[in-house]
């Protein structure tokens, strides 16, 4: 921090070229738009099958799931918190829902106790993470395996088949076109964006993220709101699950593993400081959409799959130097 | 001075930040084993010259000459090798190594099996502190260390790597009065050991006791450069600020009405007890004492920040005792901490967030973002806060400012009972005015104002009484009439009047 503030009116010095291109950088999401284009453009010229619309649609479906947990995740992630489970609970709500269904129950009803059972599970990691004083990271790595054993306990291990009777959901087009997945998950973003800028509770998630000690003396009740956190984010996880259970129509206890990671992914090359206090969803948003252009356009190209893992490995450490050099040539954050 | 040896010049140092100049044509020379001090109001661009010099900062224009050898700039590397150390505000240690291995960290010594050898850096250090007249034990881990320790242990580590130039930035802001003392001894004691110290305080009293010299910056130049027999605490101040002040502020006298607010036997083990006071309507209430006698300690337990043992606390006879902040905050109390940095700001969240979050979080669900734009500005208007623009990040804020901005956020807010934990720490003197312009406003409103300060000027010129704790009790309260430093001391100590234990 310098010394010297720029006090109103006291701009004197015309720094105009560097100001307005900070400006430009410091929007992660133009960096990231500048990301998606050439590599669409490229596989488009490689393999001109990408640019079909049945393969764009399928871009969007591919990812409506990860957006909807990976919104979840920037909630986390601003206000200081890590919930590496949510794989799990996705496979354990999935698996839940796929049995009541087959029990008999009605459709609606089974959906809204897969949502409710991860809304609680996040919600447990949040509240053990304040009664055990002890990051939600680590809880969290706990119940990942804790929320997979149950998994493979209810289901025997064995994969839960719904025999198709509840893909409306993934194969409804609005407008004969686009997915219906695509519009939930963008309905996701939408009531995150709507949290983090119009509420009270998003103002706290800023808050007890950028310092949890001052938001406490403010006169915020940091250990509740820290669970709200953990619930709103089980609901986007337990949407996703639905979303993913409508897709398959079955479901496995391993089904969403490894979504917590791209998630996580996907927040931080969208720009969300890893040590939590800002950010916005529309990094995320992006994120997500760079990493499903991607995935697809490797596939498009024929890379070998076990590249891709690596790939993606890659894409966030150029994340990573990117907010590094950002923070060290334009002091941003 | 003639005898002594120029081992530093920053010759016509200029640095551009965007939108400002920090340095404009600043020239500051250091000969070994004077102390020069260095003062300015935030902003006038101090630690800017000191990160040129450490080589945090590279300069736009100008040189360095060190030991007679010119750079047109430094690498912090370069600054270290050329023995150059730097002391900041922010204690820089290992809390969880002893004091000889931090000393060592870095430079460890091996015996013959390549371990580190514990027993020869602890008589090692051992030796250093004797020297020095310091009485610290080595083998104890540094969490373990007062602040105050912790700032001489720095200057230590500074001295074992053959520091010839000491940069210290604000080094007793932390420290209590005898602490400061003994700091100050201290820094006698190595500038006549030939070491030349650069000496920044806000503590005027402080740098004309210590002083060779003394440099005020203002606005990013030189204003003038005294000797030793020239400085006064009102030239200083009237270079500072381009006008004549006073160290003691006139605060115009306000009507004080019933009594409102009773603190009841608060206590807490060791560090409160049992202390009882009452705050009248438009009173201001100081609070005064050694740093770590429990004042502190006090506010945070009657805004409920911290748990008690016991303690009842009335508003107009009525019991509101908090047991949390939020309740604090919901029956009209607020408190202003003394870390604004630790406790305070959100520094990575713009203004706008920092001063509505406490009014955001007694109104709905949802918030009306052009209301809250109009209610900031209006306050930062109001506070002449001085900010480029509302989205800006507090961080970017001078300290002055900062705490103005926390002030504003308790005022829109509108409480009852406001509790000030050091006001104005950190804050350079135009900004103090204003804030005590502001606490005097709302006494004047017939609000109740606790203060917590270590600055006796501002708790006899402020306060209506003063209440001393001592160990955790509240010994005395003295009323405005018979406040002078020389009472508060005697009862700060535990000095009687006639001056016996």
């Amino acid at each position: 921090m310098p010394d010297a503030t720029p006090a109103a009116g006291s701009t004197k010095k015309p720094s105009s070229l560097k100001q307005s291109l900070r400006r430009v950088v410091q929007n992660q999401w133009f960096l990231l738009l500048i990301g998606v284009l050439p590599i669409s453009i490229v596989t488009g010229l490689g393999n001109p099958r990408f640019f079909v619309k049945e393969n764009l649609i399928n871009i969007l479906e591919q990812i409506s799931v990860l957006g909807l947990v990976a919104a979840g995740a920037t909630i986390l992630i601003i206000s200081g918190n890590f919930d590496i489970s949510v794989g799990s609970m996705i496979g354990l709500s999935a698996s839940a829902m796929a049995i009541l269904m087959n029990e008999g129950i009605n459709d609606v009803v089974a959906s809204l106790i897969g949502i409710l059972i991860c809304i609680v599970c996040s919600s447990l990691n949040g509240f053990m993470s304040i009664l055990f004083r002890t990051p939600s990271f680590i809880v969290s790595l706990a119940t990942l395996g804790v929320y997979h054993g149950l998994a493979l306990a209810i289901t025997g291990g064995v994969i839960q088949t719904i025999y198709g009777r509840f893909e409306w959901i993934a194969k409804t087009k609005l407008l004969g076109v686009l997915p219906l997945l695509f519009f939930i998950s963008i309905a996701g973003y939408l009531l995150v964006h709507f949290i983090l800028t119009y509420t009270q509770l998003g103002r706290r998630i800023f808050a007890i993220g950028a310092n949890p000690r001052a938001a406490f003396l403010a006169g915020i009740n940091v250990e509740l709101n820290k669970v709200i956190f953990f619930a709103v984010n089980g609901f986007l996880v337990g949407v996703a699950a639905v979303l993913i259970l409508s897709r398959l129509g079955a479901a496995l206890p391993s089904t969403g593993a490894g979504l917590e990671l791209r998630a996580i992914g996907a927040v931080v090359i969208g720009g969300v400081p890893i040590t939590g206090g800002a950010g916005n969803v529309l990094g995320t948003f992006l994120g997500v959409l760079l990493m499903g252009v991607i995935s697809n356009s490797l596939n498009m190209l024929r890379v070998n799959p076990y590249l891709q893992e690596m790939i993606f490995g890659l894409l966030i450490l150029l994340a990573l130097a990117i907010s590094s050099i950002r923070y060290r040539w334009f002091g941003a954050k | 001075m003639d005898d002594k040896q120029k081992i530093l010049t920053l010759n016509h140092i200029t640095k551009d930040f965007p939108g400002t100049r920090a340095l404009d044509d600043v020239t500051f020379d250091l000969y070994a084993g004077e102390v020069h001090c260095l003062v300015g109001e935030n902003g006038a661009g101090k630690s800017t010259l000191i990160k040129i010099l450490s080589g945090a900062e590279n300069s736009d224009k100008g040189e360095i000459l060190l030991f007679g050898i010119s750079y047109p700039q430094l690498t912090t590397r370069q600054a270290f090798e050329l023995s150059v150390a730097t002391i900041y505000q922010e204690v820089d240690l290992v809390d969880t190594l002893t004091v000889a291995d931090n000393i060592f960290l870095g430079g460890e010594l091996h015996n013959r099996y390549r371990v580190i050898d514990t027993q020869q850096q602890e008589s090692i250090t051992a030796e250093i502190m004797k020297r020095l007249n310091i009485e610290i034990d080595p083998s104890v881990l540094v969490g373990e260390l007062s602040p105050a320790q912790k700032q001489t242990l720095q200057i230590i580590k500074a001295l074992h790597r053959d520091a010839k130039i000491l940069v210290m930035d604000e080094p007793t802001s932390s420290l209590g009065l005898e602490e400061t003392r003994a700091l100050m001894d201290l820094v006698r004691n190595l500038a006549s050991d030939g070491i030349g110290i650069i000496y920044i305080s806000h503590y005027l009293q402080e740098v004309t006791e210590i002083g060779d010299r003394i440099t005020v910056l203002k606005d990013g130049k030189t204003v003038n450069t005294y000797e030793r027999s020239h400085f006064t605490v009102d030239l200083l101040i009237h270079d500072m600020v381009g006008r004549d002040a006073e160290l003691f502020y006139h605060r115009e006298p306000v009507p004080i009405g019933d009594v409102g607010l009773q603190v009841q036997d608060f206590s807490r083990d060791q560090f409160v007890k049992d202390v009882s006071f009452d705050v009248r309507k438009g009173e201001i209430f100081g609070i005064g004492g050694m740093v770590g006698s429990g004042r502190t300690e006090l506010v945070r337990m009657i805004f409920g920040a911290d748990k008690k043992d016991s303690g009842e606390l009335l508003l107009y006879d009525k019991k509101i005792t908090p047991s949390n902040p939020k309740e604090a905050i919901g029956r009209g109390i607020c408190m202003i901490s003394e870390d604004r940095k630790e406790t305070g700001l959100f520094l990575i969240r713009p203004v706008t967030e920092n001063m509505s979050i406490v009014q955001n979080e007694q109104s709905r669900m949802f918030i009306r973002l052009r209301e809250e734009f109009k209610r900031v500005s209006d306050m930062v208007d109001k506070l002449r806060i001085h900010l480029a623009s509302l989205d800006q990040n507090a961080d970017s804020l001078s300290g002055g400012n900062q705490q103005k901005c926390l002030l504003g956020r308790w005022l829109l807010s509108d409480a009852e009972v406001y509790i000030f934990d050091e006001p104005t720490k950190g804050v350079d003197i135009g900004a103090r005015e204003e804030i005590y312009g502001i606490i005097t406003d709302l006494a004047r409103q017939g609000k109740m104002v606790i203060m917590v300060s270590s600055d006796m000027p501002e708790l006899i010129s402020m306060s209506d009484r003063i209440g001393i704790m001592r160990d955790g009790e509240m010994v005395t309260i003295v009323p405005q009439e018979e406040a002078t430093e020389q009472r508060l001391i005697n009862e700060y100590l535990g000095f009687s009047n006639s001056g016996e234990v």
